[in-house]
């Protein structure tokens, strides 16, 4: 068997020939080891290139690993050329993609009750952009398509994978805390015109 | 109280009322629901002003706000004087509203992640076809794909033979068989003896078509034994002398006789008929 320090050398070589990111299972069937062990090597190989400060970094991409510039650069890399750059995505479209993300899989339907309004437009935007996708059918009555989201989304928005997401519980209980403090302040009087400042 | 909005900049009912509910600085747990409502429809009154077409969805919501105020309206004691273990009318309200908030903080989030993940540049994989040896080349497709592209095959090739059915494309005629017969006929005859390449005997090497009805022609008329034809090697110049019957006149008669005016190797014809 091809020795740790071989394997990780070899890996190297294998993304940058790659460039698209490199699936663990795949990288793992090469010298026969198993998909955990080659995830292993691939964060380690991550933690060195990001502890000695190198330009080039790994990111990894719901489970595949891919080499990718230093966020750090990016100044001197628009200086030396003009890279294209997506476009900002609107604020309904961030809505949009937000529940997706949190709420994956999820239908248009549950999309429009949080929202109060139709999102049909808004998902085909998304949906050309590759950042979300029919994963399936939802078994409710007339099977509505449930959507998620793509490893284009987690590349774009620097996610590893759907679980490293901010735990949406922080951000409510975020709002809770703001709410309560601001309950205690107004007396619990109800229709209390105390001042009360709400900011999320 | 009087507020400023900023027309068409809310993406949806609960993002105005969001808005409202903050710039009122109430508390989303103890909406002011008659003072909210007044506003909301302020605000909807504005857009119809400003010819802003309002989104049913507007509306809607609008209905709520004002079911929620007449349920607050309406006494909470029982006939007994007691007061009544009701749930606050608002509460289905203020669960959407702060459902509403969390994604509406979560697409906040998103931006932020969004503009630095901006500052990462990453190389598209590039063709490493010639990497690859021999790359096995297969048909993605599974059994249903295929067999629903057959048939679309199929269902077109029926469309263009319904079309077929009432329209024949015609050619302008041009050269005949029989034409062409007697032109072989007359230079074999002129030169009885000599052998005359086949390609000599084409007008226009160039044109496929008429390649094929010198061709045809020879065959005719070596089946009526009026040329004989010899090709010494595969592939080789065909050979035309003239044959034993070559004064007789039987192969043009029949010609003349099937032609009729008409090209006999008309293909439109048959196509008619079929």
């Amino acid at each position: 068997m091809a020795s740790k320090k071989t394997i990780k050398s070899a890996f190297e070589s294998m993304m940058f020939t790659w460039g698209e990111p490199l699936d663990a299972k795949t990288a793992a069937d090469v010298f026969d080891i198993t998909k955990n062990e080659a995830y292993e090597y691939f964060k380690e190989l991550q933690t060195e290139y990001e502890q000695e400060g190198r330009g080039i970094v790994i990111r990894e991409v719901n489970g595949a690993f891919q080499f990718v510039t230093r966020e750090e650069n990016a100044d001197y890399i628009e200086r030396l050329c003009t890279p294209v750059k997506a476009k900002k995505l609107s604020q309904s479209a961030l809505e949009v993609l937000a529940i997706v993300a949190y709420k994956q899989p999820v239908t248009k339907g549950e999309i429009e009750a949080i929202r109060g309004i139709k999102c049909d437009r808004v998902m085909e935007g998304l949906m050309n952009k590759n950042l979300v996708e029919a994963v399936g059918r939802s078994e409710a009555v007339g099977r509505p398509v449930l959507y998620g989201t793509t490893d284009t989304f987690l590349k774009n928005f620097g996610f590893t994978s759907i679980k490293d997401l901010p735990e949406i519980d922080d951000i409510e209980s975020a709002i809770n805390v703001d709410v309560e403090a601001d309950a205690e302040a107004a007396g619990g009087e109800p229709g209390c015109e105390g001042q009360m400042s709400i900011e999320f | 109280m009087s507020y400023k909005v900023k027309l068409q900049s809310f993406e949806g009912p609960f993002d105005l009322l969001v808005y409202l509910i903050e710039n009122a600085q109430m508390s989303i747990y103890d909406i002011r629901i008659s003072e909210i409502t007044n506003q909301y429809l302020e605000y909807i009154k504005a857009m119809e002003e400003s010819d802003i077409n309002v989104a049913t969805e507007f509306m809607v919501l609008a209905s709520t706000l004002i079911e929620i105020k007449s349920k607050m309206i309406l006494p909470r004691m029982n006939v007994e004087g007691q007061v009544m273990e009701t749930e606050d009318p608002r509460a289905d309200l203020v669960e959407r509203i702060l459902e509403y908030k969390r994604f509406k903080k979560a697409a906040e989030i998103l931006q932020d992640r969004q503009e630095h993940s901006q500052h990462i540049f990453e190389k598209p994989q590039e063709d490493i076809s010639r990497y690859l040896e021999n790359p096995d080349e297969y048909l993605s497709l599974d059994l249903k794909q295929f067999a629903s592209a057959f048939s679309l095959f199929i269902q077109k090739k029926q469309k263009v033979e319904a079309v077929r059915k009432h329209y024949t494309r015609i050619e302008r005629e041009r050269s005949t068989m029989e034409g062409r017969i007697k032109m072989i006929l007359g230079a074999v005859r002129r030169k009885i003896g000599q052998i005359f390449s086949f390609r000599e005997l084409i007008p226009n090497k160039e044109d496929r078509y008429d390649v094929v009805v010198t061709f045809m022609s020879i065959l005719e008329m070596a089946k009526e034994r009026v040329v004989h034809v010899d090709q010494k090697s595969l592939y080789g110049d065909i050979e035309v002398s003239a044959g034993e019957r070559v004064d007789e006149d039987s192969v043009l008669e029949k010609y003349s006789r099937d032609a009729d005016g008409q090209n006999s190797i008309d293909f439109s014809k048959e196509i008619q008929e079929a």
